[in-house]
């Protein structure tokens, strides 16, 4: 809908009643809007940003894909003609990815203990399996330092096997008559596919996303609105439309910015994804994404209205750390939280506004959420929103045009009329 | 044309404790210039911006026209403020166009008339410049043409002349004359008091939030105490003993007086006489800058 302005000045009478001046500001918003966006996505800074941004999440995926088709390999000293020590490194050899195995094991046949060390500090060795001085006592692993760890866990199962092997022998009897009826193997009923490693990955780049959309397209705001204030711009602006023109068409413009920059970003990461031995997630996580994008949007409508209020609180740019100070240790808290939460914690957390914005999705995507969960999350989102909407509303007006020093938020809540 | 005049009824706006502006009362009429004068802290600038609405008033009326101020009203005034700041980043006719399309001006209009007003301003080739690349003269230039588009029906701008150049300041009062000439009534504060006598058909003296004088300056300058220049032959030390009349100053000849009413104006002219040629006996009218010294002192 266009609405018809009067250019002329004599035309829309001085006096008139209110309601004319609703109707020639009425599409005040939009203009701010369009400038907002124009001037964010034309930014050197955020263009910048955006780009290595881009960078860092397909270097990312590149990282996984190399991490997915590499596996471990390990070549371990056994001293010559050590029969059981030399089949103890095979069995672990022959442990399979799906049991935690999948790592590649050689044997190397040393002489005596001066050449085994030797091999340790050559690097032509990585461990060096022998049995204790007793031999009743075991068997030790030595490496030029500790040696690692997926090695000590595998060798450790392999000798164990080995000596069960021998001692059932010697017992007159078998390993696996011993052990029959002991396996144990795992089912689940939703079938789903992803892993707690892929779904901590998920969270963490879920709750990053979020913290670098809302930190930086908020800081941005509250950036805009004290450059507007502190060169009296504002005071111009504030003869000619109603301040909440102003408010909304800020709030606006640098949600579409965020929103626009977080599309990108999960676009790209889906799409570094799908070249990953990972790829069998994508259809689920591209359903969580597009849960995380309505969340972000909902959600950072509220905070980028408190974050304009931040920027109208401050009379410099300088007082803008202070002011902001309070919505960065959220949305920090929101970020350190959502990656790292679990269990009931998590359930809570996908409920609370606004890091639900992270937790809710991240559910979705472990197969946690019922299909109702993230719909109520979301109202609730919503409703945040509209109450921090409706009070920055009134806390901006009250502060815009007050200069000297910062102001509280109480005294800006007052001054509104 | 028009014929609206800015009358401002007893504004009146507290800080806490603090009387920025007491019950001040004066008339901008329409077509004229209006200078606005006072020290720092006066209260021009707390009463500028509760004229534009920028500061909600304690107590107190703005008409316009006779009725009062409403905000489709302020739309339609020009104004420029005191602390002078465009963005930064943006280039100079990008940022003028987004005002002007603020205030209700369509952006093919709000181009042509911006670009016009920059060319008189001598910003013609500067258009796509960012602010911050210019001087701060071609800046407060910018700032003039954000306040003058749009045909304004009354302009209020807030020490408009700092930092000008003679040569801007030719300029700007050209363009105001402009506006005045339609009609338009234009307050202006400034510090400058030899350009504010140049220029005003109209003055407002501030002190402390109250107004200490308002009128045409030459009607300020008849109630100010009259002075008057007495030159005789030989030495004019004698007009120390005419009663009602105060030497201000003697020097030989020439004497400068302040005389109590018409009676002791007879006495001092009778007694020149007496003794001998009376030269000269003039009345000096105070300059603006006196007028200012006595009613804020």
């Amino acid at each position: 809908m266009t609405t018809t302005t009067p250019t002329r000045p004599e035309a829309q009478g001085i006096d008139g009643p209110d309601r004319q001046d609703d109707a020639s500001t009425r599409g005040a918003w939009l203009v701010v809007m369009n400038r907002e966006i124009v001037v964010r996505a034309l930014n050197k800074t955020f263009l910048v940003g955006l780009l290595v941004s881009v960078g860092i999440i397909a270097a990312l995926a590149a990282f996984m894909a190399w991490q997915g088709s590499k596996t471990d390999s390990f070549t371990v000293a056994v001293p010559a003609g050590d029969t059981v020590a030399a089949a103890s490194v095979t069995a672990a050899d022959a442990v399979p990815e799906e049991q935690g195995g999948g790592a590649e094991l050689t044997v190397l046949e040393v002489p005596d203990d001066a050449a085994a060390r030797a091999a340790l500090t050559d690097g032509e060795a990585d461990a060096w399996l022998h049995p204790e001085a007793d031999s009743a006592d075991g068997w030790v692993l030595t490496g030029e330092a500790n040696p690692d760890s997926t090695l000590t866990r595998l060798l450790t199962a392999g000798v164990a096997q080995q000596t069960l092997e021998a001692n059932a022998e010697a017992a007159g009897t078998t390993t696996a008559e011993l052990t029959a009826g002991s396996t144990l193997s795992t089912d689940r009923l939703d079938g789903d596919a992803v892993d707690s490693q892929t779904l901590f990955f998920a969270s963490f780049a879920l709750a990053l996303l979020f913290f670098i959309g809302a930190l930086g397209s908020g800081q941005m705001i509250a950036g805009s609105v004290v450059e507007e204030k502190q060169s009296r711009l504002v005071e111009i602006m504030a003869t000619a439309v109603p301040l909440r023109h102003l408010l909304a068409g800020k709030v606006l413009g640098s949600s579409v910015v965020a929103l626009a920059q977080n599309v990108v970003f999960a676009a790209v990461g889906l799409a570094a994804l799908s070249f990953t031995p990972t790829a069998s997630i994508l259809p689920s996580l591209s359903t969580s994404l597009v849960w995380f994008v309505l969340f972000f949007a909902v959600g950072f409508l509220g905070l980028a209205a408190l974050y304009a209020v931040a920027g109208a609180l401050a009379s410099r740019t300088e007082d803008l750390q202070h002011t902001t100070t309070p919505m960065t240790m959220a949305i920090m808290g929101v970020y350190f939280l959502t990656f790292s939460a679990s269990g009931t914690f998590e359930t809570v957390l996908s409920y609370v506004p606004v890091a639900n914005v992270v937790s809710m999705p991240v559910r979705v995507l472990s197969g946690d959420a019922a299909w109702w969960e993230p719909i109520v999350s979301l109202l609730i989102l919503a409703a945040f929103a509209v109450v921090a909407l409706l009070v920055s509303e009134r806390a901006y007006r009250g502060a815009l045009l007050q200069t000297g020093g910062r102001i509280g938020w109480k005294r800006a809540l007052g001054a509104a009329g | 044309m028009n014929n609206d005049s800015l009358e401002v009824r007893g504004l009146t706006r507290t800080f806490g404790d603090l009387t920025a502006v007491d019950d001040v009362s004066f008339t901008a009429p329409a077509g004229q210039l209006t200078g606005f004068v006072g020290g720092n802290g006066a209260g021009k600038t707390t009463t500028m911006r509760m004229i534009m609405g920028v500061l909600a008033p304690t107590a107190g009326e703005v008409l316009f026209g006779g009725e009062p101020v409403t905000r489709a009203g302020r739309r339609t005034f020009g104004y420029m403020p005191e602390e002078r700041g465009l963005y930064p980043k943006q280039p100079v006719l990008d940022q003028l166009v987004y005002l002007a399309r603020l205030r209700g001006i369509a952006a093919p209009k709000a181009r042509a008339e911006v670009l016009d007003m920059l060319d008189r301003l001598g910003l013609a080739g500067r258009s796509k410049e960012h602010v911050e690349k210019l001087s701060l003269g071609n800046q407060q230039r910018v700032q003039i043409v954000a306040a003058l588009m749009g045909t304004p029906r009354l302009l209020v701008l807030d020490e408009p002349f700092s930092g000008l150049d003679p040569a801007a300041v030719d300029g700007m009062v050209d363009l105001l004359a402009e506006h005045t000439a339609r009609g338009v009534p234009v307050l202006f504060s400034s510090h400058q008091l030899d350009l504010v006598e140049r220029l005003c058909e109209r003055l407002v003296i501030l002190k402390t939030g109250r107004v200490m004088a308002d009128g045409a300056p030459a009607d300020l300058q008849e109630t100010g105490a009259l002075r008057h220049r007495l030159v005789v032959d030989g030495d004019a030390g004698w007009v120390r003993g005419v009663p009602g009349v105060h030497a201000v100053d003697v020097d030989g000849p020439v004497a400068l007086l302040e005389i109590a009413d018409d009676g002791a104006l007879q006495r001092l002219l009778a007694a020149a006489v007496e003794r001998g040629v009376l030269r000269e006996l003039t009345p000096l009218k105070p300059t603006l800058a006196q007028i200012y010294r006595e009613v804020t002192a």
